[in-house]
């Protein structure tokens, strides 16, 4: 059913916790983690492929402890972790073949032609945009059934951002297959995403399929004579930019419903972001 | 054991990065060795110098993998934390072992080839076994304080910590020969130096398996 559950997760440092974090990601789907730097993504990530000890909750993936699961079956892309930058892609190619079953060479090969990645030079030579596509070639050949990308997509020129989210998208065709994936590029999740959760401190302040999102949220402009005659229980935040008030419509059906005059825009994941960090819930209006 | 041989592979292939260097090096001390056999006996001295200057290569090896946080990555592939502390050792141990080898052969082959000397085999056996366990001394307190510190704080340490070790055991030695000067004395010494070889093989199955807990303990406990 799910390949990867987190249960009441807890992990404390000095200076920051993540707090209760909950996540079901079940099989043929992908969940995006969104949130600003420094929120709690990657150390979500860390605590999932176990680099961390975590100091409560759990976490199982393909039904099984996180500390029993071999990775064989994960593929995973760490922003800020690889192979020593000396090596080449040769060198990859070999070590994979030894540390992994499934190791597919020629899809390997396949891809780092496909990719224009040269094999002469090592790593330290490449962009970061060139490393990043390695690492998310070396995450896609072993025949994993879970990836976790950290974000993968950081560094990627446009048309390979494309690329890859198409291959993560036919990757999850395979319905044993999933996602978990963070990133602060969030129109990549838009495309990709079948769950968002949002991340701010360490713990998780939204939960919501992409759809329900969509259906759910959207942004109202008004204006100050406007923003102070709307009830502040129909929206959610309000964010003053100039004289415009731009309010975070978390009900869409119930907002109509009262003020039907209003014309409630589409929200993307970025402005939704914006809105839930930077954004006030007391307007203020005495 | 196909994923110890991926460990090793990964470090031979950072050495594989300065293998002028290495290649060079040891071109230089073989020169130094060859001429120096003409005059002199070199063979512990060459013995000495391949494994005080190759002996400890190993470590630069860590300091590649933290400036790429590789131990992360490592972790996030089907590797366990043991496996990993396992090929750093296997791959201190047998690169040290590999010295010790090249070292012995340059320099035994030198000094009998080149300037005819006859070499007493069983003395240079043993004071090649105690190098070597000088420099798996080395090793066993580096690689935990590299564990436990990270490179640049753990070599640090790691420095201070076998000269308070020699000194303590010399302490405890110098009061042992003023409690019991019929036991502890130069026969004692004699008698050590003469089972020494098979001595130093205890001794670095022992360090490196002592060693190897620490490191595996920190390392299990390690935030990455």
């Amino acid at each position: 059913m799910y390949n990867l559950e987190v249960e009441h997760l807890e992990k404390n440092y000095d200076d920051f916790k993540l707090d209760d974090i909950n996540i079901k990601l079940p099989k043929g789907k992908i969940i995006g983690l969104i949130g600003e730097n420094g929120s709690g993504k990657t150390t979500t990530i860390k605590a999932i492929l176990n680099l961390i000890n975590i100091d409560k909750g759990s976490i199982k993936i393909f039904n099984k402890d996180y500390k029993d699961v071999s990775h064989e079956d994960i593929g995973v892309v760490l922003d800020d972790s690889f192979f020593s930058n000396v090596l080449k892609i040769d060198d990859i190619n070999i070590l994979m073949k030894h540390f992994y079953k499934r190791w597919d060479e020629i899809l390997f090969y396949k891809y780092v032609e496909e990719y224009k990645l040269p094999r002469d030079v090592s790593i330290k030579k490449f962009s970061s945009g060139m490393k990043m596509k390695l690492k998310v070639i070396c995450a896609l050949c072993h025949k994993a059934h879970l990836l976790i990308l950290d974000e993968a997509t950081n560094g990627l020129d446009p048309v390979f951002r494309y690329e890859i989210l198409d291959l993560f998208s036919k990757f999850v065709e395979n319905k044993d297959n999933s996602i978990f994936i963070s990133s602060h590029i969030t129109s990549d999740l838009e495309h990709i995403a079948d769950y968002i959760i949002f991340i701010d401190n360490g713990k998780i302040i939204l939960d919501i399929k992409k759809k329900e999102l969509f259906k759910r949220f959207g942004i109202v402009d008004v204006d100050i004579e406007d923003f102070k005659n709307i009830d502040n229980s129909y929206y959610l935040k309000y964010l003053k930019y100039k004289d415009i008030y731009k309010l975070l419509i978390d009900d869409k059906d119930k907002f109509l419903e009262k003020y039907s005059n209003y014309k409630i825009k589409e929200i993307n994941i970025e402005e939704l972001m914006l809105m839930f960090l930077k954004g006030e819930s007391e307007h203020g209006k005495d | 054991m196909e994923k110890i041989r991926g460990l090793l592979l990964k470090d031979l292939f950072v050495f594989k990065n300065y293998r002028k260097n290495i290649i060079f090096s040891m071109i230089v001390f073989v020169m130094v060795i060859l001429l120096g056999s003409l005059s002199y006996d070199m063979v512990f001295t060459g013995i000495t110098l391949f494994l005080l200057v190759f002996g400890l290569n190993s470590l630069s090896t860590f300091s590649y993998d933290e400036n790429s946080e590789v131990d992360k990555y490592l972790l996030s592939l089907p590797l366990t934390r043991k496996e990993v502390v396992v090929g750093k050792y296997l791959f201190a141990f047998l690169n040290s072992f590999l010295i010790l080898i090249l070292g012995f052969i340059i320099s035994v082959g030198s000094s009998t080839i080149v300037s005819g000397r006859i070499i007493d085999i069983s003395k240079v056996l043993k004071n090649s076994m105690l190098l070597f366990t000088a420099v798996s001394y080395l090793l066993c307190i580096n690689i935990p304080c590299i564990y436990k510190w990270g490179m640049e704080k753990g070599r640090m340490q790691a420095a201070i910590l076998p000269v308070f070790i020699v000194f303590a055991l010399g302490v405890i030695y110098f009061t042992l020969m003023i409690l019991f000067p019929n036991i502890f004395n130069d026969s004692f010494l004699k008698m050590i130096y003469d089972i020494s070889f098979i001595l130093c093989i205890i001794l670095n199955i022992l360090m490196y398996y002592i060693s190897f807990m620490i490191s595996f303990n920190i390392y299990q406990n390690k935030d990455l």
